[in-house]
């Protein structure tokens, strides 16, 4: 099962995705295809002015650029997802996840998806620990029975 | 990077016995066909995805719920990304958060490992006005 | 190397850091971005106060405070977020006046879109470079020997001669092509000054044909126009120390610059509008078939007020003025709302970006114009200061500067 997880780069989320057998969809995957790309030469993340244009898809021209250049990364890869995991309350969120406006609208293209999801919060303790490990494993199970 | 490699960053939880170094010589001893990068966390390994794939799961056998990984965008030692050459990269501090909070999962791991169901704490609700207004009242 | 420090949010995702780093590669500069650790990142968010709900504007406080814990080797700041985000904004400019305060470090802020190319961010790095490497030469507060300055604008060409601190001569002609029209008023200014080409111990050029110019007159200075017009300007208002705010609305773009002891610690740089730019007068002059030299004598004996505009569009806003006009409106009110509107663009666009500092000085060809001084005046609350022979700043700021060179 492919899984959305948001902060799209966290590496928790990452982890405990495929720890428990199903495929992450997060930025590092889909931003390694595009500094890849040796036909383009623009570092450091090879998002070039077609990219953002792209993003016109998610939110309108009077949208700042850097949500639209992020929406245009992360957009396909909610199309594609059969599952999302939120973690809320990230404490730091930096780099790609660091415009709070993006981040809102990822959310919400989420919920717009209608694909089922789990939300967690960010772990400060051991009882939060155990409690977002439990969902996840919980929330794949659930996903495993109704499919 | 040519298609089907991979570059994973590993990292050590902070309570985990394991150490970097440890962790290096291990994937170096492995023989595979890998670059490993030791880095103050855990290291940095790249090589054909399965490979890496094959070296993840190996080397979480020595503390499995204490080792973490996730995929990098860019290729070990890429100009671009160079903490030399501009300074520390945007993600940097996230990676460093979430670091110090791997020792909270790897403790969720080893309770679901025992097959612990933790109560979700029900979020604190904001006091009613009437409550509110009753507790100025005595004061 | 130039180590310009870079304090931003979006550049990488809006596909503009390349062009960022072309820009700065191409005078000689580089791009750094201030190491921080998450700690940094709290303590520095708490320090100062604001607390975007966007983390890297977050990093971009931390980056600043360790820039004026002088934690952080840098010789220049370049502040950008992306056009139009409101959190953005409001942290790039509190995050300036924060730096101005607590460093001494030139800082420009620039808001981007993604059309965003190295050209549009070139003059502003090669002021940034020139402000940290020729600080010698910009504290230079007097003209000696005999030198020429030549100033390749837009619109117009200037041309100056000075001999020990003293204008001897002085011409412009409008730019045509750009080694004849500076030839012509450079021949105008030596027959003014009485001097022969031999005579000329050095050259100074600014302006958008300075590199042209240069080379084909072997200049000893060849320089961007944020420093040398903001020294040019200060020598003319013989405000050499001290603070100023500098206003040159140009025919293509317009500066606002912040000067201490005559040289820039900030300045932005519009030229995205041109109802934001002389251009706008030009047309306007042109459109109601008047003199461009009389629109400004018009324009201070009318009232804008009774000539409203519903846009500052070149091509709208105009066709408002001559509506207007046929409404049978005085010709005085419709040049007074020309020159309001120009005054309240350059306002609202460029003034927003700085801190306006007492006196200000108002320089270029439009400062000819009374009725946009007049304008920028009453939309500041104070009288801006135009010197004598204002519009050859740029060409006073090359002879000046290049007399550092003998």
């Amino acid at each position: 099962m492919k899984v959305f997880i948001d902060p799209p780069n966290s590496m928790i989320l990452f982890d405990l995705v495929e720890r428990f057998g199903h495929e992450p969809l997060c930025a590092m995957i889909a931003l390694r295809e595009m500094v890849n790309n040796t036909e383009i030469d623009m570092p450091p993340m090879n998002i070039s002015l077609d990219d953002v244009v792209k993003g016109l898809k998610y939110a309108g021209i009077e949208v700042p650029s850097g949500i639209r250049g992020r929406l245009a990364v992360w957009g396909p890869l909610i199309e594609e997802a059969d599952a999302a995991i939120i973690m809320e309350d990230a404490p730091f969120a930096f780099g790609c996840v660091g415009c709070e406006r993006s981040n809102q609208m990822v959310k919400y293209l989420i919920k717009k998806r209608g694909i089922p999801v789990v939300h967690v919060s960010y772990p400060e303790n051991e009882e939060q620990g155990k409690l977002i490990v439990s969902k996840i494993k919980e929330f794949f199970e659930k996903l495993k029975e109704i499919s | 990077m040519s298609e089907g490699m991979e570059t994973r960053v590993i990292m050590i939880s902070p309570s985990s016995h394991i150490t970097p170094d440890q962790l290096t010589r291990m994937i170096h001893m492995s023989g595979k066909k890998v670059t490993v990068k030791e880095t103050c966390y855990g290291c940095l390994v790249e090589g054909p995805s399965e490979t890496v794939r094959e070296i993840r799961d190996e080397i979480r056998n020595l503390d499995p719920n204490g080792i973490f990984s996730k995929v990098r965008a860019y290729p070990c030692g890429d100009q671009r990304r160079c903490r030399a050459k501009h300074g520390t990269r945007p993600g940097y501090a996230q990676l460093e958060t979430e670091w110090k909070a791997l020792s909270y999962i790897k403790i969720g791991l080893d309770a679901s490992n025992r097959g612990e169901k933790p109560k979700e704490v029900t979020q604190k609700k904001q006091l009613s006005v009437t409550k509110f207004k009753k507790i100025c009242e005595v004061g | 190397m130039i180590r310009i420090a870079q304090l931003s949010c979006g550049t990488e995702y809006s596909g503009i850091q390349f062009e960022i780093e072309k820009a700065a590669r191409s005078v000689g500069a580089k791009i750094v971005y201030p190491d921080v650790s998450a700690e940094d990142i709290n303590e520095a968010v708490d320090r100062f106060g604001f607390d975007p709900k966007s983390p890297q504007l977050k990093l971009m406080i931390a980056r600043a405070v360790q820039l004026a814990d002088d934690r952080y080797d840098a010789d220049a700041v370049f502040i950008t977020t992306c056009f139009r985000c409101a959190e953005a904004s409001l942290v790039r400019n509190e995050l300036r006046r924060f730096i101005q305060e607590n460093t001494r470090l030139p800082v420009v802020t620039y808001s981007f879109t993604e059309r965003l190319k190295s050209s549009q961010l070139l003059t502003r790095m090669e002021a940034l470079v020139t402000i940290v490497e020729r600080k010698d030469l910009l504290s230079r507060t007097r003209q000696t020997g005999l030198t020429a300055g030549l100033d390749s604008g837009s619109s117009t060409t200037k041309a100056v001669i000075m001999k020990d601190n003293k204008i001897l001569g002085k011409s412009w002609a409008s730019t045509g092509d750009v080694v004849q029209s500076a030839t012509t008023v450079l021949k105008e200014a030596m027959e003014q000054a009485d001097v022969k080409p031999k005579d000329i111990e050095a050259i100074g050029t600014t302006g958008y044909g300075r590199f042209t110019l240069g080379k084909y007159f072997n200049a000893k200075l060849v320089q961007e126009e944020l420093t040398v017009n903001s020294k040019g300007a200060a020598w003319l208002a013989g405000k050499q120390s001290g603070e100023a705010t500098i206003i040159d609305i140009g025919g293509m773009d317009n500066k606002a610059i912040t000067v201490r002891d005559g040289i820039p610690d900030n300045f932005t740089m519009g030229g995205v509008c041109a109802g934001a730019s002389g251009r706008f007068l030009e047309m306007t002059a042109k459109r109601l078939r008047i003199n461009i030299a009389d629109l400004g004598s018009y324009a201070v004996k009318g009232n804008w007020i009774n000539a409203k505009m519903n846009s500052y569009c070149s091509v709208f806003g105009i066709q408002d003025l001559v509506t207007t006009l046929g409404e049978g409106k005085p010709f005085e009110d419709v040049a007074a709302a020309a020159c309001h509107s120009v005054a309240e663009q350059v306002y609202e666009q460029q003034l927003q970006e700085i801190d306006v500092r007492h006196p200000i000085i108002q320089v270029g060809g439009t400062s000819l114009n009374a009725g946009l001084v007049k304008a920028i005046g009453e939309i500041l609350g104070e009288p801006p200061i135009v010197p004598p022979d204002s519009q050859y700043i740029g060409a006073v700021g090359g002879a000046l500067l290049s007399s550092g060179f003998l």
